[in-house]
């Protein structure tokens, strides 16, 4: 390989792990996947370091050249495990057969262009915060509500979301307004408890597998990354209970 | 119905959701979904062997995600696509929710009874998580000193 071809692969494999990061993969398969794919195009050395927010990788190869690049990343992650899964298979099949650039950067395009089946998300949604509002002791009609509901929240995940600086504010919005629009109809309808459907939609919203995660991540040793989304999905709590304490004591239950 | 067995089929029907909402392959989704219904029904065996919230959470944590080890290893799959959907009932939103009411309604004691089941829950699962990579990583490290 030639000093560019180097460049190529350096490039390649930071844009691979900032689709593997952004579908929604763990720091550590992103770090393991870019080092074993770099030791497969004759990498002498790989250095990884990958945080929520940026990816540093130096390759090391014969005759002394050694490249480092880094990546910022800025966009936020939406999961999406058929990518994951994907990316996965390549890096793997990379690290068992004598892999090729031009082959790598071919299929890495064709997977970055997939995208999520909008009806896959809605359904997903509607039966995941009306199975829960019904799991947490809410009746048939409260489920079904929580599901309408949920639509409304991926709507507004696809209209709003991409509006806000953030997620945090987003996620304080996003729980204003549908905690409004709830307790407002079941000031309406008095059959329905305000409260299960409210814990349906929560299910959307909290970052709860984040939290779980970055704990986990912090518990075995990635402290960085693990401490940055635990602050964020921290945060990201905390303003979702803001939203819906305002909307109750503004509308009550 | 039961209260246990309608928990125990929206456990699986709303992790069902969970996977869909994150594109998990179609191949993958009963048995993600499938995880959150035995999760569930571990963590409600332990609650009536009379084990503390804490205690349940982690013992749920451990099988969730060996559970997704083994799928993994299985289908040839990452192990997240698995853990995800198995344990989401676990994610404490009803504790979450009561913990903010109570908050906005001013009762100390069940603010602060709510917020501490919600932070049991959730330091109870990533400790059950930890044990297993802990575990996973120090087999990996031996079979290769061998």
């Amino acid at each position: 390989m030639n000093k560019n071809e180097y460049n190529r692969l350096v490039d390649l494999l930071l844009d691979f792990g900032e689709a593997m990061l952004l579908s929604g993969g763990e720091v550590s398969r992103v770090e393991d996947s870019i080092a074993r794919m770099g030791r497969a195009f004759g990498a002498l050395e790989t250095d990884v370091f990958v945080i929520t927010s940026s990816i540093v990788l130096t390759l090391c190869f014969e005759d002394s050249v050694r490249i480092t690049s880094t990546r910022r990343i800025v966009s936020s992650v939406s999961t999406d495990f058929i990518k994951l899964e994907k990316l996965n298979d390549l890096s793997r099949k990379c690290a068992d057969k004598n892999p090729n650039i031009d082959e790598l950067g071919n299929k890495l395009g064709e997977i970055k262009k997939l995208h999520v089946r909008n009806n896959k998300f809605y359904i997903g949604s509607l039966l995941a915060a009306g199975g829960f509002a019904i799991f947490f002791g809410g009746s048939v009609p409260d489920g079904v509500a929580a599901g309408v509901f949920a639509l409304a929240i991926c709507l507004l995940q696809q209209r709003v979301a991409p509006k806000c600086p953030n997620s945090i504010i987003f996620n304080f919005i996003c729980s204003a307004v549908i905690g409004g629009c709830i307790c407002l109809i079941a000031g309406l309808l008095p059959f329905l408890h305000s409260d299960k459907i409210i814990i349906g939609d929560i299910m959307l919203l909290i970052p709860g597998i984040a939290i779980t995660n970055s704990v986990r991540d912090m518990l075995v040793g990635n402290m960085l990354s693990g401490g940055i989304k635990f602050i964020e999905s921290l945060l990201c709590t905390g303003a979702l209970s803001l939203g819906f304490m305002l909307a109750i004591s503004a509308i009550g239950v | 119905m039961k209260p246990v067995i309608i928990q125990l089929i929206t456990a699986f029907i709303g992790s069902m959701g969970f996977a869909m909402l994150f594109n998990v392959n179609k191949k993958y989704i009963i048995q993600g979904a499938a995880g959150g219904l035995i999760g569930w029904a571990i963590y409600l065996i332990c609650e009536s062997a009379g084990m503390s919230m804490f205690v349940s959470s982690v013992i749920t944590g451990i099988f969730c995600s060996a559970f997704a080890e083994i799928m993994a290893r299985i289908m040839k799959a990452p192990a997240i696509i698995f853990y995800i959907p198995a344990v989401v009932p676990l994610i404490p939103g009803s504790s979450l929710y009561y913990t903010v009411s109570n908050a906005v309604a001013g009762n100390a004691e069940l603010f602060r009874s709510f917020g501490f089941a919600t932070i049991q829950y959730t330091f109870g699962i990533a400790a059950g998580i930890t044990v297993v990579s802990a575990v996973i990583y120090m087999v990996g490290k031996t079979q290769n000193n061998h």
